[in-house]
C-alpha cells in the first residue's frame, strides 16, 4: 500500500497535467448539422464458451447486423458507411465489417471499415460516424461491435513464426534446412491472446485491484452495485425494454451472464480472485468483475433529413465525444482511470456539470472501475491538482447509474459494448422526453485497455 | 403433393445403415446378375415421411462455416437437403425401388424456398419419387422432398401442420440401366456450346472436399470421400460432391439468401478432386425493384469444360 500511496491522485510528479480541464472551451459556436440514433440491435451476449462458443466473429457481427437491417427494413439500402470492430480479432478478418456486410441482406454497394480502440471500440466507432454524419459527408451509417472469448484468434510462437516466414524466403535447400533448425520444442506452443497489459504484464483485473485498493473502494460497495446492475437488468427484461433492441440467436433469448436471483449474501460468499497480494483486503470477486463474454452489437445512426426521409425513429442526439488516455505504465493512474479525465473535459466544452445529466451510462468493466471514478470526481484534491478544477468535480445521483444494469450483470464482448450502451440510452432517452423543459440528457463512459476512455453525451429526440 | 401410400417412419433413418442396405442390394444384384427381369419399370406408389425432425445446431454451424456462410439461425436451403436426405434415400433403398442407389449421378437440382426456416423449428419431412424416364445412358428418376413445419398441432400427422416451406427436387442418373418398357433411345443431346466467360471467382478444392462435406451433410457416398473408395465404384478419382458445389455457390450467389426463392442447378461434368474451378456469377434486371435472378456457371479453367449451370431466382 505504501507504494500505491505515492502515485494517489495529486501525487507529486514533475510531469505537466496534460489531462487537465481546458479553461477556454473550445468548442466551435456553430455546428454543421445533428447525428442522431434511429435504433440499434444486439444479440444477447453469452458467456466464454456458451451458445456461441462456435460462432465467429463474423457469424455473431451478421446475427446483430441481419436483426438490424430486418428491424428498419434496409435490405438492399446502400447506407453511407458501416463501421465495426473487434477487439480479439484474426488477421483473417482483417475486413470484418465489410465481410459481414456483403454476408447481409444491405446492398452490396454498402462501404465499410474496421476499427479496434479496445473496449471503446463500439462507442468510437458510434463517435466516427456520427462525426460523418455532422460533416455531410454521409447521410446514414451503422455502428457496431463484436467480441469472441470462445473463438479467440490464437496464433503461433514467435519463434515458429519468425522460422516460418524465414523458411518462406528461403531458396536453398541449404537456407530451408536453416531455417527449419532454428524451430525448438518450446516455439510449437501456440500463443493465445489474454487480457493482460503488453507494457506490464498485469491483467486488467491486477490493474484494477490496485486502482480499486488506492481509491479504498470496499467489497460491499462494489458488490452493492453488482447486485444492482442484475437487478436493473432483469427488471429492464421484464418490462420488455430490450424487446426492440435484441434478436435472438443460437437459443439465446437473454443474457447467459444475467443471474436476477442474486442477492449480497450470495455476492458475499464469492472469494476474490484479482488484487490477492492485498490478502484479507482484497475485494475483487467473479461476481464484482465482468466475465469473459462473446457478443455483437450494431446501432444505425442518421442525419435527422435521412431519418425523416425513411420514416424512422429518431431516439437521440450524438451530442458530442471525447477521448482520453492516462499514463498507468508510470503508475500516475489506475489504467481504467481515462474517463475520470474525459468526462471533466467533455463536460467542459458542451458547459455543462454533472447535475446536468439524468442517466449516466458507465461501463462496469469491474465495479471498482465505476465506483473509483466516481471516487475520483467526488475528491477536491484530484479536481483541484489533476483536473485543474476549483474542487471536485461533482457527484452523481446513483439512482440515474445504469438504470437498465450494466456489464457486470449482461456480460461484456469489449468492443460489443459501446453499441449496446449507445441504443439502451437513445430509447431511455428518447422513453423520457424532456426533464424540466429540456431534451433528458445522458452520459457515457468507457474505460479500454492501454490506459484509455471515451465519453460521450447523448440528448433525447 | 404425392399419391401414394404414405409411410410414417418412427425417426429419421441413420444414413450410414442406409448405405449398407443399399451396398448389400447391389451385390445381391450383382450376384443375381443385375435388374431383375420381370420387374416392372415403376415406382414405387409410395411416400416416406418424418416428424418432429430437429436440427442438430452444432452440425449446421459446421455446414454454414464449411459452405463459406456466416453461422446464421435461420437454415440454409441446401443444410434442408442435408437434413431430408435420410428420408429421400429410404424411399431409393426400397425392395421395389426399381433403380439400384449406389452408383446414382446426381443430374439436376431445384430447390423452392417459401419461406426462411429457424433450425430451432420442429419439421415434417416427406419424400416420394416420380418422373421414372429413360436416358441415353440409363434410366433417371425425380426424388421430390417437402418440408412442412411440424409443431405437433391438431390435424392429423399426416398433413403435417403448415404449408410446404420448402421443396427440392433432386434428379439421379442410374448409369447402365435400361429398364423394359421405358425408353431408353432417347437423343443425346449435343454437348451445349460453352466459351468460357470471365470468371468473377476462382475455387480452389482440395482433395479433403468429399470428406469435409461428408462429415456435414452425412452423405458419406463412397465416390466423394477418397481416391480409392471412389475406384471401387468405377470413377477414376474422388468426386465432390455435387450439392456441396450448389449450397457454396448459393452461398455466394444469395448472401443472405432471399426469403422466398428457387434455386436450380445442372450438373454436367463431375468434378474431380482437387480441383481448380472458374466461377462467374451474373446478375440480371432486378424485379420489382427487389432482389435480382443470378446465373452462374463453374468450368475448369484448363480444359474450358463447364461442370455447372444454374441460376436463382425471388419467388
Amino acid at each position: 500500500m505504501a507504494e500505491a500511496d505515492h502515485v494517489l491522485p495529486g501525487g507529486s510528479t514533475d510531469r505537466p497535467e496534460a489531462n487537465q480541464v481546458p479553461t477556454e472551451p473550445s468548442r466551435p459556436a456553430v455546428l454543421p448539422r445533428k447525428a442522431v440514433v434511429v435504433g440499434g440491435n444486439r444479440i444477447p451476449f453469452a458467456r466464454s464458451g456458451g451458445s456461441y462458443a462456435h460462432s465467429s466473429n463474423q457469424d455473431m457481427l451478421t446475427a446483430a447486423l441481419d436483426g438490424l437491417v430486418a428491424r428498419f427494413g434496409l435490405a438492399d439500402q446502400r447506407i453511407g458507411e458501416v463501421a465495426a470492430g473487434a477487439v480479439l480479432k484474426h488477421s483473417r478478418d482483417f475486413n470484418l465489417t465489410r465481410e459481414a456486410v456483403l454476408g447481409s441482406a444491405l446492398s452490396p454497394e454498402t462501404p465499410a471499415y474496421d476499427l479496434q480502440q479496445a473496449c471503446a471500440t463500439g462507442l468510437e466507432t458510434v463517435l466516427g460516424l456520427a462525426n460523418k454524419i455532422k460533416l455531410g459527408q454521409i447521410e446514414s451509417g451503422i455502428a457496431g461491435g463484436v467480441d469472441s472469448a470462445s473463438d479467440a484468434p490464437i496464433a503461433v510462437s514467435e519463434g515458429l513464426r519468425a522460422a516460418l516466414l524465414d523458411l518462406s524466403r528461403a531458396k536453398t535447400l541449404r537456407q530451408k534446412l536453416a531455417a527449419v533448425a532454428k524451430i525448438r520444442p518450446k516455439d510449437l506452443a501456440p500463443d493465445a491472446p489474454s487480457t493482460s497489459e503488453p507494457r506490464t504484464g498485469l491483467s486488467m483485473g491486477e490493474h484494477q485491484a490496485q486502482t480499486t485498493a488506492q481509491w479504498k473502494i470496499g467489497r460491499e460497495e462494489q458488490d452493492r452495485l453488482a447486485l444492482a446492475s442484475h437487478r436493473n437488468l432483469a427488471a429492464a427484461y421484464d418490462r420488455g425494454f430490450f424487446d426492440d433492441l435484441m434478436t435472438p440467436y443460437r437459443g439465446l433469448t437473454r443474457d447467459a451472464n444475467l443471474r436476477a436471483d442474486t442477492s449480497m449474501e450470495k455476492l458475499a460468499k464469492l472469494s476474490p480472485v484479482f488484487g490477492k497480494n492485498f490478502g484479507s483486503e482484497a475485494t475483487m470477486t467473479a461476481g464484482n468483475s465482468t466475465p469473459l463474454t462473446d457478443g455483437a452489437s450494431t446501432v444505425l445512426l442518421g442525419s435527422e433529413e435521412w431519418a425523416r426521409s425513411q420514416d424512422l425513429p429518431l431516439l437521440a442526439e450524438i451530442v458530442d465525444g471525447e477521448a482520453a488516455a492516462v499514463d498507468f505504465v508510470h503508475g500516475k493512474d489506475g489504467l481504467l482511470m481515462a474517463p475520470a479525465f474525459a468526462v471533466p473535459r467533455l463536460l467542459a466544452r458542451n458547459s455543462l456539470t454533472l447535475a446536468d445529466f439524468d442517466f449516466f451510462e458507465i461501463h462496469e468493466a469491474f465495479a471498482g472501475t465505476v465506483l473509483s471514478t466516481l471516487a475520483a470526481w467526488e475528491d477536491e484534491e484530484f479536481g483541484r491538482s489533476r483536473l485543474g478544477l476549483d474542487g471536485a468535480l461533482g457527484t452523481i445521483d446513483r439512482r440515474k447509474l445504469n438504470v437498465n444494469g450494466s456489464s457486470l450483470a449482461a456480460g461484456h464482448p469489449f468492443a460489443a459494448t459501446g453499441g449496446r450502451i449507445v441504443a439502451s440510452l437513445a430509447k431511455l432517452l428518447h422513453e423520457t422526453g424532456t426533464v424540466g423543459g429540456r431534451p433528458a440528457r445522458g452520459l457515457i463512459s468507457i474505460c479500454a485497455a492501454g490506459g484509455q476512455g471515451v465519453v460521450a453525451i447523448l440528448e433525447a429526440r | 403433393m404425392s399419391g401414394g401410400v404414405v409411410t410414417i417412419l418412427p425417426e429419421m433413418p441413420s444414413l450410414s445403415r442406409l448405405y449398407l442396405t443399399a451396398a448389400a442390394a447391389a451385390a445381391k444384384n450383382r450376384m443375381l446378375g443385375g435388374h431383375q427381369p420381370g420387374q416392372p419399370a415403376e415406382l414405387p406408389q409410395a411416400s416416406h415421411e418424418v416428424h418432429s425432425v430437429l436440427a442438430d445446431v452444432a452440425r449446421l454451424t459446421e455446414y454454414q462455416h464449411l459452405l463459406g456462410g456466416s453461422a446464421r439461425d435461420v437454415m440454409p436451403a441446401g443444410f434442408i437437403h442435408t437434413l431430408a436426405f435420410p428420408v429421400a434415400m429410404s424411399l431409393m433403398v426400397r425392395e421395389d425401388f426399381p433403380l439400384p442407389l449406389l452408383g446414382m449421378i446426381h443430374l439436376q437440382n431445384r430447390i423452392e424456398q417459401f419461406e426462411p426456416i429457424l433450425y430451432a423449428q420442429p419439421l415434417a419431412i416427406r419424400a416420394w419419387a416420380t418422373e421414372l424416364t429413360g436416358h441415353r445412358a440409363g434410366t433417371q428418376v425425380d426424388v421430390v422432398v417437402e418440408v412442412r413445419a411440424d409443431d405437433g398441432g391438431t390435424r392429423p400427422r399426416s398433413e403435417g401442420n403448415g404449408s410446404c416451406l420448402w421443396r427440392g427436387i433432386s434428379t439421379y442418373l442410374a448409369k447402365g440401366i435400361f429398364l423394359p418398357g421405358l425408353d431408353k433411345s432417347i437423343e443425346a443431346r449435343p454437348a451445349p456450346d460453352f466459351a468460357a466467360p470471365d470468371p468473377t471467382a476462382l475455387w480452389r478444392l482440395g482433395p479433403d472436399v468429399g470428406r469435409s462435406y461428408a462429415a456435414v451433410s452425412g452423405d458419406f457416398n463412397p465416390i466423394h470421400l477418397s481416391a480409392l473408395s471412389a475406384k471401387v465404384l468405377g470413377m477414376r478419382r474422388s468426386i465432390a460432391h455435387g450439392m456441396y458445389l450448389a449450397s457454396r455457390v448459393l452461398t455466394e450467389v444469395g448472401s443472405p439468401e432471399p426469403d422466398a426463392f428457387s434455386a436450380d442447378i445442372s450438373f454436367e461434368a463431375p468434378v474431380f478432386l482437387p480441383a481448380t474451378l472458374a466461377l462467374r456469377i451474373g446478375d440480371g434486371p432486378a424485379v420489382d425493384g427487389g432482389s435480382s435472378r443470378s446465373e452462374y456457371e463453374g468450368w475448369n479453367p484448363r480444359t474450358g469444360r463447364r461442370h455447372f449451370s444454374g441460376s436463382v431466382s425471388p419467388l
